[in-house]
């Protein structure tokens, strides 16, 4: 029965039904599955299903969109205090830099990441590097992911790395994404990675997260 | 052949005797001139005085009155953070989601916000210029205009959610953009150029465009057209190969394509349409004159036996670029191999 009804779980997530999402995920929590494995066997489940329709070419993000909805709906079901208890794949610093608002694909990329389990600290939009490098500082994040529509932006990603290792935070990955930055390379954006889409910026977070448990 | 007829014969297809070249230079001319990219938005005359400088120095075939993405939605009430070097953006949009929309009023092009000083430039721009020089005003598309009045993210989940409203809001979109287009070819404007960033398919389904937007666009486009609009130019950045074959049905007589089309996709896709592009925005920051020189060759080499081709940029040329590298483009229109 319950496998039955997760199944339905993930189903309603996929196709970006918010309530009916929501509905059954109160239903598997009634019936004694505990939030974490809702989480795991199901949200994780939907996005690695997600992920997989979502190639390059075929790349629908209003249907990410209405997932990532559906997911951060009964993520605030599940934790309503906003405390997740299932962080162990490590915690992402995300922010839109300073000078651009245009944080759809930053936003993207948090229910993204929050639907696979990983804790997210989002710094918001129009965001000045002082305050992306204290939360990084106090937040112990495996990566900090920085996003850019426009050019004007690219000199402050430039500092993020250096920035890091002057705290002593060599550890930690830079992880750029956004249509500016995307044109460009790590080597001239002084990052260790720059993501083609949310979940190609996925793949390279299971990696280090995978080196960094 | 002045330049407005040699676009408009490149428009037709026709073999012209120089290839044009558009370098889309808009706050970059602010950086040439020493002012301020926050004086450059907000001054018709800045702006105006700011193009036929940049022009001089590099000699391409059009100025522009662009500000940024922001001016229709300022003039309609959402507040803007204004910052020294870098262009305005939306702090505070004006419309949610369950406003009622039949409050909605069409900004008058004359009085509201920066519409006046986009309007003065225009005006400015084609005294100086006359036919020699293409004048280029600029209005947003009608999806991107929803989403600069509601939120990105609040126009796409209402574009599930309730489809029906979204269609309206787009309907009023459109009548606020080709109120303000007819208001630019009024003040001198040849042609305002359409941006439409939001119903890239990098943001929306093809789907979504070809039901929501294409219609609107037909719509102004047809508008444009009766007001004497040189030509209906379309630029909508980033992955567009999907919606390139709905371009001819919404009456598009210029189509940009972005560094991420190829000229094979735009040429097979477009084959009898005039199409400029596409060499990389960051490029002209990131790279040197040779490569410039390079790209533009390429491209004029793909083109040249097809015509109905502008050289110039797959997007803005940004702010920051190298002067060399624009001039790089420029003189590759010039030079034979």
């Amino acid at each position: 029965m319950v496998d039955k009804r997760m199944k339905a779980f993930i189903s309603a997530v996929l196709q970006g039904d918010c309530d009916r999402s929501v509905r059954v995920a109160q239903e598997l929590k009634e019936s004694g599955v505990s939030s974490e494995k809702i989480v795991v066997n199901g949200l994780e489940t939907a996005m690695s299903a997600l992920d997989a329709k979502c190639t390059l070419e075929e790349f629908n993000l209003l249907e990410i969109m209405l997932a990532g909805r559906a997911v951060m709906a009964v993520m605030k079901l599940l934790y309503p205090s906003g405390v997740t208890t299932n962080t162990s794949k490590g915690t992402v610093v995300i922010a839109t830099l300073e000078g651009d608002v245009h944080d759809l694909g930053k936003n993207i990329l948090k229910m993204v990441l929050i639907g696979k389990g990983y804790r997210v600290i989002d710094c918001g939009k129009d965001c000045p590097l002082p305050k992306l490098i204290e939360v990084t500082s106090s937040e112990n994040p495996i990566a900090v992911g920085i996003s850019g529509l426009i050019t004007p932006v690219i000199a402050q990603v430039k500092q993020v790395r250096g920035l890091l290792d002057d705290r002593n935070l060599h550890q930690v990955k830079v992880i750029a994404g956004g249509a500016a930055l995307k044109q460009s390379s790590p080597e001239k954006l002084n990052v260790d990675f720059v993501a083609e889409s949310a979940f190609d910026c996925l793949h390279y977070l299971e990696k280090v997260a995978e080196v960094a448990i | 052949m002045n330049c407005l007829e040699k676009i408009t014969a490149t428009i037709k297809m026709q073999h012209v005797e120089r290839v044009p070249v558009i370098a889309q230079v808009f706050g970059h001319a602010a950086t040439l001139a020493g002012v301020s990219i926050n004086q450059y938005v907000s001054d018709g005359e800045t702006l105006a005085r700011c193009q036929l400088n940049a022009q001089r120095k590099y000699g391409y075939d059009a100025v522009f009155s662009v500000m940024d993405t922001s001016v229709e939605t300022e003039a309609m009430g959402s507040i803007l953070h204004y910052y020294r070097n870098m262009y305005p953006v939306v702090a505070k949009h004006v419309l949610s989601p369950d406003i009622d929309l039949s409050d909605l009023v069409v900004p008058d092009p004359q009085e509201a916000g920066r519409m006046p000083e986009m309007l003065k430039a225009l005006g400015i721009l084609r005294k100086e210029l006359g036919d020699e020089t293409l004048v280029v005003g600029c209005v947003v598309g009608p999806f991107t205009l929803a989403g600069q009045l509601l939120g990105l993210e609040n126009t796409l989940y209402l574009a599930i959610d309730n489809p029906e409203r979204l269609e309206r809001l787009l309907d009023f979109t459109t009548e606020v953009l080709i109120s303000f287009g007819r208001a630019q070819l009024k003040a001198g404007a040849h042609l305002p150029i359409v941006f439409d960033p939001a119903a890239s398919p990098a943001v929306i389904p093809s789907s979504f465009f070809r039901e929501f937007e294409m219609p609107r666009l037909k719509r102004l486009f047809l508008a444009l057209e009766s007001m004497g609009s040189a030509g209906n130019w379309l630029h909508i950045a980033g992955p567009v190969t999907s919606i390139l074959p709905y371009y001819r049905d919404a009456g598009v007589d210029i189509a940009n394509f972005d560094y991420c089309v190829s000229m094979d996709e735009a040429n097979n896709m477009l084959p009898a349409v005039c199409l400029d592009g596409n060499i990389k925005s960051l490029s002209f920051i990131e790279g040197t004159p040779a490569e410039i020189r390079k790209e533009s060759k390429k491209l004029l080499s793909y083109f040249r036996e097809r015509g109905g081709f502008i050289l110039s940029s797959g997007c803005e040329i940004p702010p920051e670029s190298r002067p060399e590298n624009i001039a790089a483009m420029v003189q590759a229109v010039e030079t034979k191999e």
